[in-house]
């Protein structure tokens, strides 16, 4: 071995390193990009009216109180009455602020000011108090009103934790109205049912998926108002209008339409505020009218990004009487600060998220006392949460000497975040001690009210500032190193591939020098796989072919075979015609090959139209689509069917191996049946009764079966090696002795390999639903016809390539089993099979097994491919060099999936940077991105398992060799 | 295999088609296709993106006799070979090209059902039409022609020019034709087979105007060499 090539050791070693990278700058990214906050679970209830730390042993006797019992108790425990009875939620989606409040002090245009007299007149008059309330980016729809029912900035990741279900689980204002025994009322857009299942006594959801109509979806809405409003039955009626929103998609802000929706929307307006004012009837209590937009609008009419266009969202307030003295000029709040303004409107708690504090203008009707008390209330809250988020905030800590300060410098005089929050509070706090104690005396002035009101808006303006800028602000330090580190792993794998293509190409070259001209050129599939690689990389850019990936892995797959189709029949003639007399043997190599192209082909075909997939097309036809509606017995005909298949290709497959002894062959069939036994046993007498009734020996089979299957894998790899019998024991001479390793080696991976592919195939036909039994089927026979495929080409293609080419497989089958690349497709049904207690680590760990069930499975035939390939030529002109051997055999089944994971890895988090503004970053490219990363989780453990099994077949082999040489 | 090959070296000596005819043909090739798109579009006023099935089937009613006649005259194997029974081999390949183009198409993701079917099978004609029948009328079933013009795409002289690169051409741009499909654009023309046709009809063009090229180039290598 010349010395300018890479030692085994050091390929393994850099590798390794490469990966590590890998891993730490992917975590590192994560962690920046989707920031983790420790969110508080359960719902604020009673203890929020006591300052944090008081002992909740005493709250517990309230669970078993009514709605309305827990309503007065609430009142009674606030000190304030609430201000409203009744709210109407009016959301006009897309709406900038600006439209109605003007911006800069200047008023809005004056075409939009006419098109709204109503409203316009109840804000000069001081019955509406008007906000510009920001909006956190990402500026759409369904973040933005978690945002304002929840008070909290949600991290992407709580969203993609919560599978399949959109339904938002965090405390927010709806439940807690929903506890105090409020009817709610939704009509307009279905995200609210999407995020609050079942908890509407009467809705009417529109969908905002036809943007060109921008008439019909608020007369949908429009419709219930007369009804709604002769009602007293509910207390929360939300009106969502979709159509301006829909204007501004199809022709801007300017848009012709935009002046008369606006008019529709304030004709709205002064329905509700006619038909509730107090003269009308009084038995429906005071009602607020709370007017709100989700997000704004650029000048195109576009929304997702952080522009002061599409962050301008509105927040106006009607009361039924004047709010008490008021500017005219707008105020300034943030979006969360919703939630806990109508929290303390209302007398409920204050969610336990929010990081928003109340807006002060509407609480100017109440006393000095009362809205010291909310202010009090809603510090508590935010103490609360920021307790969870620093957890070494103790105030007694800290001294606080300096808190007689003046007022402006909030920040300055404090060393650490923690005493900053502290002394605010406290300084705060006691004011409002020494406010009340000398309440009695009724001497204090307007001014020592005042400055307590500032200390409290001090402490609540720094709090919700860093509490909300935590949750969106990314640390771009942490993002750019993570990204670096991608890189540079990203280029040592790419380096190390090269590096031992070279060499292998070299050697190759000395080996067989008549196949020089062969081999020197590029050939149109190992281009085309760099095509592929490419176009891949192109297309994560766009949303619509991110969301329809599945086409391009099928497509490229699928020509790529044909590719390799032509290519066979290409070196078909030029043999039979160069030599006549070649042997028999390549002949039938070369309809091994075609026929096994056709197996991949075909099965391909059937995976392809097994389920539509992607997002746009999903309900046109398709197998699954057919056999579903064929019903029930069908499937489970099917289901029987593959796995008997299976067991029998197995079983055929193994007699496939060349030479082996017939004892051994017979234990290692059985090992093979058993389980095989057993899956069927299961689906035949429990799967029906597995998902309904989860009961007890359904799930005590399941578990039977995982410890069988483990049992027998196990087994079989760490005895495979010890038992395959030495060939030509008694010849001495090296060479045939290399040879015989070789085949033993080949031997022992083969059952290792199968063994392998074969009992992942019987774990997917346990867990995955029973739709996709013939798609595992179809994944196991093209794995198997690759293999054959490979076996027969041995120096016409390189082996990268056939490597790359079950790669692309397992990604064409990881979509062809029904995946996505959003998170809706995950099968969470099956990740609860055998698990009897609900424990999330193994859940996520048969989710994670069901999900990459095809790229996992190319990625163990890897061990099989290994024994196809034919070393012994290889082994013997290397005078029995172990490290070379593993470096030939191992180089490129474990670096090109490494590779191009590694390439795809940092493509795509580039595109994520760039997409970070984008309207789809939060529905379309995060979740593709989690599926990227989870890719790496599966090519990094498959690469590891296939690399130890290879290490340890070697090893065994070379000790009983030694051993051997010994005993002669 | 010792008879295709002396079949080959007697094809090479009585054929020899001379570059004059070859660019005649090729216009009257071109002009036949326009023929064919512009009779169902102007007369019958069918469009291929409202009844894509249709006029792919006057296409390629226009566009047989055309081709099958034409690439008759190029035969290869004139001494056992007659002009009619090339016709007639022409005629042969036909349904036999399309089932393979159909198959191909199929296994790269066309749709298949009783809706799809005979728009798969009208498209399938016209490839055919545009690969195979030219290659079946002049090499007829001539293995080591086959496997030279499309397994190897090792072209000799003009008349593999001919068949060759209009061929491939049709193929690769029908491939890239595929392309716009999967994306939303929801326009109408995204449709099987439609836009794979315009891309096939593209490619196909492509490779005439080249074999051209190559045949003129060639010509003129040959006339340099012969001086």
């Amino acid at each position: 071995m010349d010395s300018s090539s890479v030692t085994c050791k050091k390929l393994t070693v850099i590798a390794v390193l490469a990966v590590l990278i890998q891993v730490f700058g992917l975590a590192l990214f994560v962690l920046g990009f989707f920031p983790v906050k420790p969110a508080l679970s359960g719902f604020s209830g009673v203890e929020s009216f006591y300052p944090p730390g008081a002992d909740s042993a005493e709250f517990q006797n309230i669970t078993n109180l009514s709605d309305s019992q827990l309503k007065y108790l609430y009142q009674e425990l606030s000190l304030v009455p609430p201000l409203f009875d009744r709210l109407i939620l009016m959301v006009i989606d897309g709406l900038p602020a600006e439209f109605v409040l003007g911006k800069d002090g200047e008023p809005p245009p004056k075409s939009f000011k006419e098109a709204m007299p109503y409203t316009q007149s109840l804000l000069s008059k001081g019955r509406a108090i008007g906000y510009h309330a920001k909006a956190a980016p990402p500026t759409v729809t369904m973040p933005r009103l978690k945002a304002m029912v929840s008070g909290a900035v949600g991290g992407f990741l709580d969203v993609a934790f919560n599978f399949n279900t959109q339904a938002l689980l965090d405390d927010n204002i709806i439940v807690q109205f929903l506890k105090v025994g409020w009817k709610l009322v939704m009509h307009g857009d279905d995200t609210w049912l999407k995020l609050f299942p079942g908890m509407f006594s009467r809705h009417d959801g529109v969908s905002s998926f036809f943007v060109k109509d921008t008439i019909q979806v608020d007369q949908n809405v429009s419709r219930h108002l007369v009804d709604e409003l002769s009602r007293s039955d509910w207390s929360l009626l939300i009106l969502h209008y979709l159509g301006l929103d829909h204007v501004g998609h199809l022709g801007g802000r300017n848009s012709v339409l935009m002046v008369p929706k606006l008019g529709e929307m304030d004709e709205v307006v002064k329905m509700i505020d006619l038909n509730s004012s107090p003269t009308n009837n009084n038995d429906q209590g005071r009602t607020l009218l709370l007017v709100v937009s989700d997000h704004g609008m650029t000048e195109n009419g576009n929304h997702g990004g952080s522009s002061f266009e599409e962050t301008d969202s509105l927040a106006l307030f009607i009361g039924p009487t004047n709010f008490g003295s008021t500017s005219g000029t707008p105020n300034k709040a943030n979006q969360v600060d919703l939630s806990s303004t109508l929290a303390l409107l209302f007398g409920v708690p204050i969610p336990k998220n929010n990081v928003g504090m109340l807006m002060p203008e509407t609480f100017k009707s109440l006393t000095v006392d009362q809205q010291l008390r909310l202010l009090e209330l809603n510090s508590w809250q935010l103490l609360r949460l920021l307790e969870a988020q620093l957890p070494g905030l103790v105030c007694e800590n800290f001294s606080c000497d300096n808190f007689r300060d003046d007022g402006s410098e909030r920040t300055r005089g404090y060393s650490s975040l923690e005493e900053t929050f502290c002394c605010l509070y406290m300084k705060a706090a006691d004011l409002h001690r020494s406010w009340k104690s000398g309440e009695e005396k009724r001497s204090a002035s307007g001014d020592n009210c005042h400055s307590i009101l500032m200390a409290y808006h001090n402490f609540l303006r720094t709090a919700s500032e860093w509490l909300s800028h935590r949750a969106t602000d990314k640390p771009v330090g942490r993002l750019i190193f993570g990204v670096a580190a991608m890189l540079v792993s990203c280029l040592i794998l790419l380096s190390l591939l090269f590096l031992l293509g070279k060499q292998v190409f070299s050697e190759q070259n000395q080996q067989f020098p008549s196949a020089n001209n062969d081999l020197s050129w590029w050939h149109l599939d190992e281009v085309f796989i760099l095509v592929v690689i490419v176009i891949v990389v192109i297309s994560m850019g766009s949303s619509s072919l991110v969301e329809e990936e599945q086409y391009i892995w099928h497509f490229m797959t699928s020509s790529l075979y044909l590719l390799s189709l032509r290519k066979v029949m290409q070196h078909i003639v030029t043999r039979t015609e160069q030599n006549t007399s070649a042997t028999l043997g390549l002949k039938t190599n070369n309809y091994i090959q075609i026929c096994s192209i056709f197996v991949i082909l075909i099965s391909g075909r059937f995976l392809r139209g097994w389920h539509q997939g992607g997002v746009n097309w999903t309900n046109l036809p398709d197998i699954s689509k057919w056999l579903e509606q064929g019903g029930d017995t069908y499937i489970k005909l099917f289901q029987l069917v593959s796995v008997i298949i299976l067991i029998n290709i197995s079983l055929v497959s193994l007699m496939w191996s060349r030479r082996s002894k017939k004892n051994f062959m017979t234990v290692v069939s059985l090992m093979h049946l058993f389980p095989g036994w057993l899956v069927l046993h299961y689906i035949t007498k429990y799967q029906d009764v597995a998902f309904s009734t989860g009961s007890y020996d359904a799930t005590l089979m399941a578990q039977v079966i995982y410890v069988v299957l483990g049992f027998c894998s196990t087994t079989i790899v760490v005895a495979v090696p010890w038992c395959i019998p030495f060939q030509n024991r008694t010849l001495s001479a090296p060479e045939v002795q290399r040879k015989a390793w070789g085949l033993c080696f080949r031997d022992s991976a083969y059952v290792i390999g199968l063994s392998y592919v074969y009992y992942w195939s019987l774990l997917q036909l346990l867990l995955q639903q029973p739709l996709n039994s013939m798609p595992v089927l179809f994944l196991f026979l093209q794995v198997l016809a690759s293999i054959w495929f490979s076996s027969g080409s041995n120096q016409h293609r390189r082996q990268w390539v056939e490597v790359a080419a079950l790669y692309y497989m397992g990604m064409a089958g990881h979509f062809g089993l029904g995946n996505t690349n959003t998170l809706a497709t995950i099968d969470v049904a099956g990740a609860f099979i055998g698990v009897l207690n609900h424990s999330t680590i193994l859940s996520g760990v048969l989710m994670f097994i069901i999900t990459y069930a095809s790229p996992m499975l190319y990625l163990l035939s890897m061990v099989m491919y290994n024994s196809v390939k034919d070393t012994s030529s290889f082994i013997i002109s290397e005078k029995g060099n172990i490290g070379s051997l593993l470096k030939r055999t191992l180089g490129f089944p474990c670096l090109v999936p490494l590779g191009m994971n590694s390439i795809l890895l940092i493509a795509y988090t580039i595109v994520l940077l760039l997409m970070r503004n984008h309207l789809f970053v939060w529905s379309v490219f995060s979740p593709k991105f989690l599926y990227v990363c989870a890719m790496t989780v599966c090519v990094c453990v498959g690469v590891s398992i296939v690399a130890s099994t290879v290490i340890y077949i070697s090893l065994v082999l070379t000790y009983r060799e030694k051993l051997h040489t010994h005993t002669d | 295999m010792k008879m295709k090959k002396n079949d080959k070296n007697g094809g090479n000596a009585i054929l020899s088609v001379s570059p004059l005819k070859a660019i005649t043909l090729q216009p009257i090739c071109l002009l036949g296709l326009g023929l064919a798109f512009w009779v169902p579009s102007h007369i019958c006023s069918l469009d291929l993106i409202t009844h894509p099935s249709q006029t792919l089937r006057m296409i390629s009613v226009f566009l047989a006799p055309v081709v099958i006649l034409l690439y008759s005259h190029l035969r290869h194997d004139r001494s056992q070979c007659s002009y009619v029974k090339a016709v007639g081999r022409g005629l042969l390949a036909l349904p036999a090209g399309a089932i393979v183009n159909a198959l191909g198409a199929t296994i790269l993701g066309a749709p298949v059902g009783f809706k799809y079917f005979p728009k798969t099978f009208h498209w399938s004609l016209l490839m055919s039409l545009l690969t195979f029948v030219p290659a079946a009328c002049v090499f007829g079933s001539s293995w080591t022609d086959w496997h030279r013009i499309f397994a190897r795409t090792k072209a000799s002289e003009s008349t593999d020019y001919m068949i060759s690169l209009p061929a491939h051409g049709a193929v690769i741009g029908a491939w890239f034709g595929a392309w716009p499909m999967p994306l939303d654009w929801e326009s109408p023309w995204q449709e099987w087979p439609i836009c794979v046709t315009y891309g096939a009809i593209a490619g196909y063009l492509v490779g005439l105007v080249a074999s051209l090229g190559c045949i003129i180039f060639c010509n003129r290598q040959q006339h340099l060499k012969e001086e």
